[in-house]
C-alpha cells in the first residue's frame, strides 16, 4: 500500500470519528441518528477492508 | 415477467408515498422504498432473501469517493470562510467591478464554471466558490433568490464543461467512444448558455445599495487578512490538479479528497486568526448529513432496482418509446432520472440511449455532449436535488425549495431545447468534434 | 436539520443502542458475503498438458505479493513452435472466456509450441463486485460430478487494490483523456507502466511477458452487451486483420456461427487490441461472444439470466429491431457462449499456423463450438477431489 492510499484510509478514519462523535452528541433527532448511521457504514467497511 | 416487476415498483412507490406522508425526511423515504423493493422482491427470490442485507450494504458503496469529496471540500471552504477569506475576497470583487456590472457578472461566472469545469462536479463549484460568488452577486444588487437560481444553473453548466464532464465520461465509458472531442462541442454552448443565465438573472440591480454602501454591508476582512492569505490554499489546490494535467506521469494520483484536504490544511496554517478546527469539521459534517445521506440511499435504491428487475424494465420503456416522442420526452426523462438516481441515470438510460441513436444515424459523440448538458438540470429535482439544495445553502435563500425552482424555469427551458437540438441535429452539428480533437 | 422528535427521543441513550445494534448487524450481515466473495478461491485443476505455473510478477516485480497478480498457466509443447497467449477475466463480469481458457488449462495437450494462459487477468476485479448493479455474488456451472463454483466479479479492479481514482486518467503514453474509472479497468490500461497504478502494472507485465517470450499472437476474451455495436466479433488492428477474416470466414462456414471482424480503431487508446499491436510485435485479437446479463433493459440480475441469457425485455427489443445480434425464445446460452471462444480461438491458432508453419501450434484435447453446445461446459471440467494435491491452484 502505497503513502497516498494510507492518507486515504486517514482521512477515511477522521471522517468516522466526526460523525461517531456526532452521533453520540445528538439528543434532538431521531433522524439525524439512523443518517449518521447509515453514513457510517461504508466508511467502517472500507476501512476495515471488506468492500 | 413485467407483471412481477410492475408490482415491485409499485411497492417501491407505496413505500416512499407512505413515508413521506408520515413526514419521514427524503432520505428515509427513499431508504423505505429501498427495503420494500428488496422484501417485494424476496418473494420472487430477486433477490433471495438471504442476500438482501448483502444487497443492501453493497448498495451504500457507489458514491463513497463523492462523499469523501463533499466532505473534505465542504471542511476546507468552512475553514476558509472562518479565517476571512470569503469576506476579503468578496469586498475586492466589489470594490474592483462594482461599476462595470456586465464584466462583474461574466467575471463570476466564469470563476463559479472554473471548479466544475476541471473535476466534473457543480458540488466541487458551489463548495469551493460558492459562498463568496453569492456574497458578491447580493451585494451587486441580486435578490437571494436569484443568486440561487444563478449558482445552480452555472454550477450545473459547470459540471457539464469540458475538459471534465462525468456523464460523458460514463456514457463513453459504457459504450466504448471515445471521451474526446468535447472541447467545443461542450465548451461553446456551456459558455453560451452560462452568459445568458447569468445576464438574465443579473443585468437587472434590484436592490438600492450603491458602491459604498455595499461595501459597509459586507462583513470585516479580519486584521492581518491579505490576498496571498487567501489565494495559498487554493493555490495548493488548482496546483495539485494542474499538475497532474501538465505531468501526468511524473505526479502521483492524489485524488480530490486529497487535494482539498492539502487545501484545507494550507488555509488553517495561513488564517490570519486561529480556527478551531475539529469543532468546525464537526459542525460540517453534521450540516452535510442530509447530502451524504442522500448518495447512500440512492445506491441502496439502485442495487435493489437492478437485482428485482426494475431497474431494466424502467430502461426498456425508454427505448421503446417512438423517436419523435423520445426526442420530447428527454425534457423529462433525463432530468428526472437525475434527479432520482444521480450518476446513475447515465449507466441506466443513457448507455442504451446512445446505442440507439448511433444506430439510427445520429452522432453518438454531439448526442452525449447534447444529453449531458440536460442531466444537470435533475440535480435542481427532489429525491436527491444535490446541487439545487446546495445552491439554496450557500446563498442562504430562506424561502421554499419549490419558489427557488420556479425561479429558474426560463434558463431551464433554454437549456433543454439546446440540448434536445443538439441530439436531433447531431449529425450536423459533427464539425465541432471535429474543430475539437 | 430535522424538528426535534420528542416522543421518541426521550431515552435518547437506550434508543442510540438500538440503532447501533440494528446498524451492526446490518454490517456484518451484508459485509460477511462481500468479504468472503473477496477471498474465495476458484479452483483450477492443472490438466496433463500444463508445465508449469507461475505468477505474473516473474515478468514485472511491482505487481508481487498482492491482489493484482494471477496466475500464468504454461503449456509446452514438446516440439518448438509458435507461441500463443490467452487472456481471461480482464473484465471478470463476462466470465464466458475464463471458463474456456479452463478447459482448456484443464484438458489441452500441446504438441508443437507454448501456450500461455492466464485465467484472471484482472484479479482484483475477479474478487471485487459491482456495487449498485445488483449481480449475484457466484455462479454454479454443473459438471458430469458435481458443480464448479464460480467467483462472478465485475470490470474494475476494487478499490482495496487501486485508491483513489484519478479526476481525469490520462492514458500512458498517448496522454489521451479516459473516464476516471478507467484506471481501474485493464482494458484501458495498456501498454501500461511498471511503476504506474496498480492496472497499469498488470497490463505492463503481460506486454513484458509478450516481449520477453516472442508471443506470436495474443488472445482477450471478453463479453459484450447484445445492444452493443461491437458484439459477437472478433476486435483487430490492421495486423491481425487477415487471419481474424479467415477465422471468421471458417468458422461461419464450417461450424455455424457467426462472429464477424470489427477493426481496431486508431484512435482509442488503452484497448489491448491496439496497444498490444502498437507495442509489440505480437498479432492481438480482442473476442466478443453476447452476454444478455450485461444489458441494461433485462430483467432481475439473477444467476439463470447469466447462463442461459434468455429474457422477455430483450426478445421483445429484438423484435424492434434494436439488437446487434440475432435473438429468440432460446437466449444466449453460456455453454454456446464459451464455445464461441474455444472454436474462434482455436480457428485463428490454426490460420496463423498456417500462415507461418515455422511458428505453427499444435495440441490435442480442446473441445469445439458443436461439443460444448451439445455436452455443456462443465462436462469437461476436472474433479478436483480425483486430482493430485499439486495440481491444483486456487486463484
Amino acid at each position: 500500500m502505497n503513502i497516498i492510499m494510507i492518507l486515504y484510509y486517514v482521512i477515511t478514519a477522521g471522517l468516522v470519528l466526526l460523525l461517531g462523535w456526532n452521533f453520540l452528541r445528538e439528543r434532538k433527532s431521531a433522524n439525524d441518528l439512523i443518517l449518521g448511521l447509515l453514513v457510517l457504514v461504508p466508511l467502517v467497511l472500507r476501512l476495515l477492508r471488506v468492500k | 415477467m413485467t407483471l412481477q416487476i410492475g408490482a415491485i415498483l409499485l411497492l417501491m412507490v407505496a413505500a416512499y408515498a407512505v413515508a413521506s406522508f408520515k413526514k419521514l425526511s427524503v432520505e428515509l423515504s427513499i431508504l423505505a422504498a429501498a427495503v420494500a423493493g428488496g422484501l417485494g422482491g424476496a418473494f420472487l427470490k430477486t433477490p433471495p432473501i438471504a442476500e438482501l442485507p448483502r444487497h443492501l450494504v453493497e448498495g451504500m458503496f457507489p458514491y463513497l469517493d463523492v462523499m469523501l469529496v463533499f466532505s473534505t471540500a465542504t471542511i476546507f471552504m468552512a475553514l476558509v470562510n472562518e479565517s476571512g477569506g470569503v469576506n476579503y475576497v468578496v469586498r475586492g470583487a466589489i470594490r474592483l467591478f462594482y461599476n462595470v456590472r456586465v464584466v462583474a457578472l461574466l467575471v463570476l461566472m466564469i470563476i463559479i464554471l472554473i471548479p466544475g469545469a476541471l473535476t466534473g462536479a457543480g458540488s466541487v463549484s458551489l463548495l469551493v466558490v460558492g459562498a463568496p460568488v453569492a456574497l458578491a452577486l447580493k451585494a451587486l444588487g441580486i435578490p437571494e433568490r436569484k443568486v440561487a437560481a444563478i449558482l445552480f444553473i452555472v454550477a450545473g453548466l459547470a459540471a457539464a464543461a469540458p475538459p471534465v464532464n462525468i456523464w460523458a465520461m460514463i456514457l463513453c465509458a459504457g459504450t466504448a467512444i471515445p471521451y474526446v472531442g468535447f472541447t467545443y462541442t461542450l465548451g461553446i454552448p456551456v459558455l453560451i448558455l452560462g452568459t445568458f443565465t447569468i445576464l438574465w438573472f443579473g443585468l437587472k440591480k434590484e436592490g438600492g445599495m450603491d458602491k459604498a454602501a455595499a461595501l459597509a454591508a459586507l462583513p470585516p476582512a479580519p486584521p492581518g487578512m491579505n490576498g496571498w492569505r487567501v489565494l495559498m490554499p487554493f493555490l495548493v489546490f488548482f496546483g495539485l490538479i494542474i499538475a497532474n494535467r501538465i505531468w501526468p506521469f511524473a505526479t502521483p494520483i492524489f485524488g480530490l479528497p486529497l487535494e482539498f484536504t492539502a487545501a484545507a490544511l494550507t488555509a488553517w496554517l495561513v488564517s490570519p486568526k486561529r480556527l478551531h478546527v475539529l469543532k468546525l469539521a464537526r459542525e460540517t459534517m453534521q450540516r452535510l448529513l442530509p447530502l451524504l445521506a442522500t448518495m447512500i440511499v440512492v445506491g441502496m435504491l439502485q442495487q435493489i432496482m437492478t437485482a428485482t428487475g426494475v431497474r431494466g424494465m424502467i430502461s426498456y420503456s425508454v427505448i421503446i418509446i417512438p423517436l419523435v416522442l423520445l426526442f420530447i420526452s428527454l425534457a423529462v426523462i433525463i432530468p428526472v432520472s437525475e434527479g432520482v438516481l444521480t450518476y446513475g441515470a447515465a449507466a441506466i438510460l443513457g448507455i442504451p440511449l446512445i446505442w440507439f441513436f448511433d444506430s439510427i444515424g445520429l452522432h453518438a459523440t454531439v448526442a452525449i455532449a447534447g444529453l449531458s448538458i440536460l442531466w444537470p438540470l435533475g440535480d435542481g429535482l427532489p429525491p436527491t436535488a444535490l446541487i439545487g439544495r446546495l445552491s439554496v445553502m450557500v446563498s442562504e435563500y430562506k424561502g421554499t425549495y419549490w419558489s427557488f425552482l420556479r425561479q429558474t424555469w426560463l434558463p431551464w427551458l433554454v437549456i433543454t431545447i439546446t440540448g434536445i437540438l443538439m441530439v436531433v441535429y447531431s449529425a450536423k452539428l459533427a464539425f465541432l468534434v471535429r474543430w475539437s480533437m | 436539520m430535522s424538528a426535534p422528535e420528542p416522543e421518541i427521543m426521550a431515552h435518547p441513550a437506550r434508543l442510540k443502542a438500538v440503532l447501533a445494534v440494528l446498524f451492526a448487524a446490518l454490517t456484518v450481515a451484508g459485509g460477511v458475503p462481500l468479504f468472503k466473495h473477496r477471498h474465495y478461491g476458484m479452483t483450477f485443476v492443472a490438466g496433463p498438458g500444463v508445465t508449469k505455473v507461475i505468477k505474473l510478477s516473474d515478468y514485472s516485480p511491482g505487481l508481487k505479493g498482492s491482489f493484482t497478480d494471477p496466475d500464468v498457466f504454461i503449456l509446452e509443447g514438446a516440439e518448438p513452435g509458435g507461441k500463443a497467449l490467452l487472456m481471461a477475466d480482464t473484465h471478470a463480469n463476462e466470465p464466458a472466456g475464463l471458463l474456456a481458457v479452463l478447459i482448456m488449462i484443464e484438458n489441452t495437450v500441446v504438441e508443437k509450441g507454448t501456450l500461455y494462459i492466464i485465467p484472471t487477468l484482472n484479479v482484483s476485479g475477479s474478487r471485487n463486485t459491482k456495487a449498485g448493479d445488483g449481480y449475484p455474488l457466484y455462479f454454479d456451472i454443473p459438471t458430469d460430478w458435481g458443480k464448479v463454483r464460480f467467483r462472478m466479479g465485475t470490470r474494475d479492479a476494487s478499490p482495496l487494490e487501486s485508491w483513489p481514482d484519478p479526476d481525469v486518467y490520462i492514458h500512458y503514453p498517448e496522454k489521451q483523456m479516459l473516464s476516471y474509472l478507467d484506471v481501474r479497468n485493464t482494458n484501458r490500461t495498456w501498454p501500461g507502466r511498471p511503476d504506474g497504478p496498480p492496472m497499469e502494472r498488470v497490463t505492463y507485465a503481460a506486454m513484458e511477458l509478450m516481449r520477453k517470450e516472442k508471443v506470436d499472437i495474443a488472445f482477450d476474451l471478453h463479453g459484450a452487451e447484445t445492444m452493443f455495436p461491437v458484439t459477437n466479433c472478433i476486435v483487430a488492428p490492421q495486423k491481425s486483420a487477415k487471419i481474424a477474416t479467415l477465422a471468421a470466414m471458417t468458422v461461419k462456414a464450417m461450424e455455424g456461427y457467426d462472429s464477424h471482424v470489427e477493426p481496431s480503431p486508431q484512435n482509442f487508446r488503452g484497448l489491448s487490441h491496439r496497444e498490444i499491436g502498437d507495442y509489440s510485435d505480437t498479432l492481438p485479437f480482442l473476442l466478443e461472444a453476447p452476454i444478455p446479463f450485461l444489458d441494461q433493459p433485462t430483467g432481475p440480475k439473477t444467476v439463470k439470466l447469466l447462463l442461459d441469457g434468455k429474457d422477455p425485455f430483450l426478445l421483445s427489443l429484438a423484435g424492434k429491431k434494436k439488437l446487434f445480434v440475432a435473438y429468440d425464445e432460446k437466449g444466449w446460452p453460456m455453454d454456446k457462449r464459451v464455445g464461441q471462444h474455444m472454436s474462434t480461438t482455436l480457428e485463428i491458432i490454426r490460420q496463423f499456423s498456417k500462415k507461418t508453419p515455422d511458428k505453427a501450434i499444435r495440441l490435442t484435447g480442446a473441445p469445439k463450438y458443436a461439443d460444448l453446445v451439445r455436452d455443456g461446459a462443465g462436462h469437461y471440467y476436472r474433479d478436483p477431489a480425483k486430482a493430485a494435491p499439486d495440481r491444483i491452484h486456487y486463484e
